[in-house]
């Protein structure tokens, strides 16, 4: 057995009304991860993040904070603090005055010497010393979620909550942010649990990605294991880009599966679950799984209809007959060696084992979640 | 007797449109706030009439179809302008008014729109000085009998011969005591005052209208009612003081307080006096023997009526003596007109609120212009309030 | 264009009436009363003559607005953060439903409920003979209180409801009980709306002198029943119109202080009502 998880959750239920936001969850964080719970908007990860925090209670099962039960436990009283989306900070106070808050609230009183030192460190910790008498209106978007972030840091607490912290941040400034919150959790090494509705920014930061759909956690894992092997369609489709082809099973091949696509191609495709001979599937090909080369040789043939020059890679919007459009992705340094040009015919290649067939069922996520526990993975 | 605690609960609907109808008709001091804040004039307005009577041929040319009067809350049988109008087909609205100083104020203003007005004795010579009232054309008076008005109520309407108003009805400044609450029979307004720190003690009321506090106070020292005299008003001024901490309050509107059970003794007018006694028995009206206040209404006509010709018309149907009586007997005050008395019942003339014995009233006096107006009573009646 | 129609407003409604009475102020008493003009600054001289009534009003005012304070907050908080989403329009309109009523018929009924036929008549049903309730203190300030509350609650109820719930819960996460979120976040961030009400009703309370008189029997001497007595009885104008200057720059002094409070307490601007 692994050490007391950080969370855990237990049969964790959370209706308002007739509305079940989030329905029988189990979960457990081990201490010192990065942790994304990802999903598209009402999906429930933000309700688990507020019933971490308190300002939530489960109707039914149980949340856990280091072992202990905090069925009933205020948030004040609780051992996390929360990066709120847009902040919340308090604009009646100053930078270093927000910053103290928690610390002011502690019993015993701390000394004002330990809170001024304490909130000192903090902000040098967010790269903010110097600008703790700034008013808050005076900050910049980033500055503001850098004081979020000693603000809540500053009280040490034993797991820090993240609601889509970054959101308001420009696509550079997030990518910064990105890498300072990782290095952030790495020094501090305390439990992060982060809430994001992009894929991108959880596959990056985290350490564990939790996918939830429909109040339900649909795959939980590393980040490369969720985005090479997705539980189910909808983990395919929602994280990261890729090709979704339509196909229906035609025999099966030792592990693998032959499915023949709308326009005859037969191709293998590695399986999640089984699947009857005849079933109906969707096929996922990565668009970097993708290869490109001249015409004549590959699996499909197919026209460029559009490039995006991404400098070291580019990407092509292949048209192919029958099966509709294509999105490949080349590293045109090597292979090929040259770009290719819109209308120009093209042949295009993938390893095998590199398709992923799921059956195209639209109830995705009810009995196809595979990994429930962080223990299983980590 | 069993009582219920519904005695006299005032908190129904109708219970309280009705006390404050009550208020609006009589119990309310005329010199009291309420024509200032626009409640009377807001009800007397809501309540006046629309000409929709056709009107007599004879009157229609010279009179008009409406006019308005400025007087005092309650002071008139509301049958007598509806008559007047069947009569004239001339529609009468009403202006109450809280005090003299207010009319007066108004009149100053101009264009107050009135062509017959109810001015207390001692302001006609501030409004001749000023000018803006007119001399009355006696023939057009008709009604009007000199002969039989009583002279002691006459006189201030009349300046260096010139008629410029006629008596209404007059009154005296007394007070009134609930004799259930205090026992102890009183005669003078040495007991007033001395009772107000006693037995009276945070249950005595005083007008808040400087010419009858400070007078009454001055007659403490058996002073003149008017007196200007710096020693005697510090005299006033001292009892004032001391008594004012025992008060229940400085107010004019002061039946509601008595009528409630929650005042006891109170400064009180004539009709007033009479009123409270009629409704609840154990409230008694005293004339102070050391004297005090004795005062006529008047009717009279501003300069710029707009309507001299129904103020005229109006007047002289007020004292036709079979009006007047009816007016009487609604609001109460004694009459200054032999033959109006003549027709009122015995038991009014018989009342000693309304008629009181003759000494009694030898010593009181008539307020004066200048008690009135004096700047110097005006700020002690400040400081006595501020205390 | 449209500066036109307003400043003339502004022009006929405030400037002019305030420079007759600036020009009153400095005027002499005519002896039988109103004004006579002169240039003299006696009446500001003699406004020591209604020193008690200057303090008796400046001691009533805060205090009533205090009072008001008191009692509107918690229902402005109830409105704005706890009531039902659905009853708040009612309870809203139920706050200004009496406003519709002039405030003297209102008071006048307090008189009757606080008069010795009122309350102190259920009273003495129960044993308690000769309570008075009426003319004392408590009656005047219950009457302030009863009249002006939803003067306090309306601003107090728009800035909590205002108030980012999100702060309340950034409040808690930090580790503030609610007693501490109520006092560092909630109260200091409802501060102009505080303000804004209390500045309110306690301007309107230096000039208030209907409630003083009927429930409190006139006996406390405030500069509204100092201006009704100069105007109305002795028509001492300028000293009127001289303690009307004064009563109209201690206001200003009094605005100014509140806005100046709640801006350095809360950071934000006041909530504008006016």
């Amino acid at each position: 057995m692994t050490a007391v998880p950080d969370i855990e959750f237990r049969g964790v239920t959370k209706r308002y009304g007739a509305v079940t936001a989030v329905s029988g969850i189990d979960l457990a964080v081990p201490p010192s991860a990065f942790v994304a719970l990802l999903g598209p908007s009402g999906c429930g990860k933000t309700t688990c993040l507020r019933m971490i925090g308190g300002f939530e209670q489960p109707s039914e099962g149980q949340v856990f904070i280091r072992g202990q039960d905090m069925a009933g436990t205020p948030p004040y009283r609780r051992p996390v603090n929360m990066v709120f989306q847009q902040y919340a900070l308090f604009p009646h106070l100053d930078v270093e005055d927000n910053v103290a808050y928690g610390l002011r609230q502690a019993r015993p009183r701390l000394s004002s010497r330990e809170i001024a030192s304490r909130a000192g460190e903090a902000l040098e910790m967010v790269r903010l010393a110097g600008y703790g008498r700034r008013k808050i209106h005076e900050l910049s978007g980033g500055q503001q979620q850098r004081v979020a972030l000693a603000r809540a840091l500053v009280n040490k607490p034993a797991v820090l909550l993240l609601d889509e912290p970054l959101a308001a941040l420009d696509k550079k400034l997030r990518i910064d942010m990105q890498i300072e919150l990782q290095n952030l959790q790495r020094e501090i090494g305390i439990t992060f649990v982060l809430v994001t509705h992009d894929q991108e920014e959880a596959l990056s930061m985290s350490d564990f990605v939790c996918v939830m759909n429909g109040g339900r956690i649909v795959q939980l894992g590393q980040p490369s294991e969720i985005y090479d092997e997705p539980a189910d369609l909808f983990v395919a489709d929602f994280v990261g880009k890729t090709n979704l082809l339509s196909g229906t099973v035609a025999g099966h091949m030792g592990d693998l599966v032959e499915v023949a696509l709308a326009d005859g191609t037969v191709i293998a495709a590695r399986k999640r679950t089984a699947l009857q001979q005849g079933e109906a599937v969707s096929v996922s090909l990565r668009p970097e799984s993708l290869s490109l080369g001249a015409p004549g040789s590959g699996r499909f043939k197919g026209i460029v209809r559009n490039r995006i020059f991404l400098g070291s890679t580019a990407e092509y919007a292949i048209e192919v007959q029958g099966i509709g459009t294509l999105l490949a992705k080349a590293d045109h340094l090597i292979g090929h060696g040259n770009l290719f040009k819109p209308g120009e015919p093209v042949a295009i290649g993938f390893a095998s084992g590199t398709p992923l067939a799921f059956p195209e069922t639209k109830n995705n996520g009810t009995n196809q979640r595979v990994d429930k526990h962080v223990e299983i993975i980590s | 007797m069993s009582k219920s605690y519904r005695d006299g609960l005032p908190i129904s609907p109708e219970n309280f449109v009705d006390q404050l109808m009550r208020l609006k008709r009589g119990s309310i001091g005329r010199r009291d706030f309420l024509g200032l804040t626009g409640l009377g004039i807001a009800t007397a307005v809501m309540a006046r009439e629309i000409g929709i009577m056709p009107t007599p041929a004879f009157a229609a040319e010279s009179l008009g179809d409406r006019m308005s009067i400025a007087t005092w809350p309650n002071y008139h049988d509301p049958a007598t302008f509806e008559n007047f109008k069947k009569d004239t087909g001339v529609a009468v609205e009403v202006n109450v008014f809280g005090s003299n100083e207010e009319m007066l104020a108004k009149l100053q203003a101009g264009a107050s729109g009135w062509s017959l007005f109810v001015p207390t004795n001692y302001t006609i010579s501030t409004y001749k000085k000023l000018g803006i009232i007119e001399p009355l054309e006696m023939a057009k008076l008709p009604n009007f009998d000199g002969s039989q008005e009583d002279p002691r109520f006459t006189g201030e309407g009349t300046i260096e011969g010139v008629t410029y108003a006629v008596p209404k009805n007059w009154g005296t400044t007394g007070f009134a005591v609930n004799t259930k609450k205090l026992t102890k029979p009183m005669t003078s307004w040495k007991e007033f005052w001395d009772t107000a720190m006693a037995e009276g003690d945070s249950r005595t009321m005083v007008h808040d209208y400087q010419l009858t506090t400070i007078g009454n106070a001055l007659k403490y020292y058996g002073y003149s009612f008017n007196s200007l005299k710096q020693d005697e008003l510090a005299k006033a001024e001292e009892l004032l003081l001391k008594v004012k901490p025992h008060l229940f309050a400085v107010s004019s509107d002061y039946q509601p307080g008595m009528r409630a059970g929650d005042a006891w003794m109170t400064m009180c007018w004539t009709n007033d006096g009479a009123q409270l006694h009629r409704d609840i028995p154990e409230i008694a009206y005293v004339l102070g023997k050391e004297g005090g206040e004795i005062w006529t209404d008047f009717y009279a006509i501003p300069k710029d009526a707009p309507n001299k010709p129904a103020g005229y018309a109006l007047l002289n149907y007020l004292m036709n003596p079979q009006v007047a009586v009816k007016e009487h007997l609604a609001n109460g005050a004694p009459s200054t007109d032999a033959r109006v008395n003549k027709l009122l019942p015995k038991e009014v003339l018989d009342n000693p609120i309304l008629y009181p014995a003759a000494d009694l009233l030898t010593p009181l006096e008539f307020g004066a212009a200048a008690t009135l107006t004096d700047p110097g009573r005006a700020e002690l009646m400040a400081r006595f309030k501020s205390a | 264009m449209l500066l036109g129609p307003a400043t003339a407003w502004l022009v006929v409604f405030l400037v002019l009436p305030f420079i007759a009475i600036a020009v009153f102020s400095v005027g002499e008493r005519a002896p039988e009363g109103g004004y006579q003009a002169a240039f003299t600054f006696a009446q500001y001289a003699n406004l020591p003559a209604r020193a008690t009534a200057f303090w008796n009003t400046m001691v009533l005012a805060p205090i009533g607005a205090l009072a008001c304070l008191l009692v509107a907050y918690p229902v402005a908080y109830y409105l704005a953060l706890r009531a039902p989403q659905r009853w708040r329009l009612i309870l809203l309109a139920l706050v200004v439903i009496p406003f519709w009523t002039s405030l003297l018929m209102r008071t006048y009924a307090w008189m009757y409920v606080l008069g010795g036929r009122g309350i102190p008549a259920l009273l003495a049903y129960i044993g308690f003979e000769d309570v008075r309730l009426i003319n004392t203190p408590g009656a005047v300030l219950l009457g302030i209180v009863y009249g002006y509350l939803p003067l306090m609650i309306l601003p107090i109820y728009v800035s909590l409801e205002r108030l980012d719930r999100r702060l309340l819960e950034a409040s808690a996460d930090l580790g503030a009980t609610p007693l501490s979120t109520f006092l560092s976040v909630t109260l200091k961030l409802s501060l102009p709306g505080v303000m804004t009400g209390f500045s309110l009703v306690m301007i309107l309370l230096l000039g208030e002198y209907l409630i003083p008189t009927l429930l409190g029997g006139g006996k406390v001497f405030f500069i509204g029943n100092a201006l009704v007595d100069l105007f109305l009885q002795s028509r001492n104008w300028p000293f009127g119109s001289a303690i009307a200057i004064t009563l109209v720059l201690v206001s200003v002094v009094v605005l100014i202080a509140a806005n100046r409070i709640s801006t350095r307490v809360s950071g934000a601007r006041r909530v504008d009502l006016i």
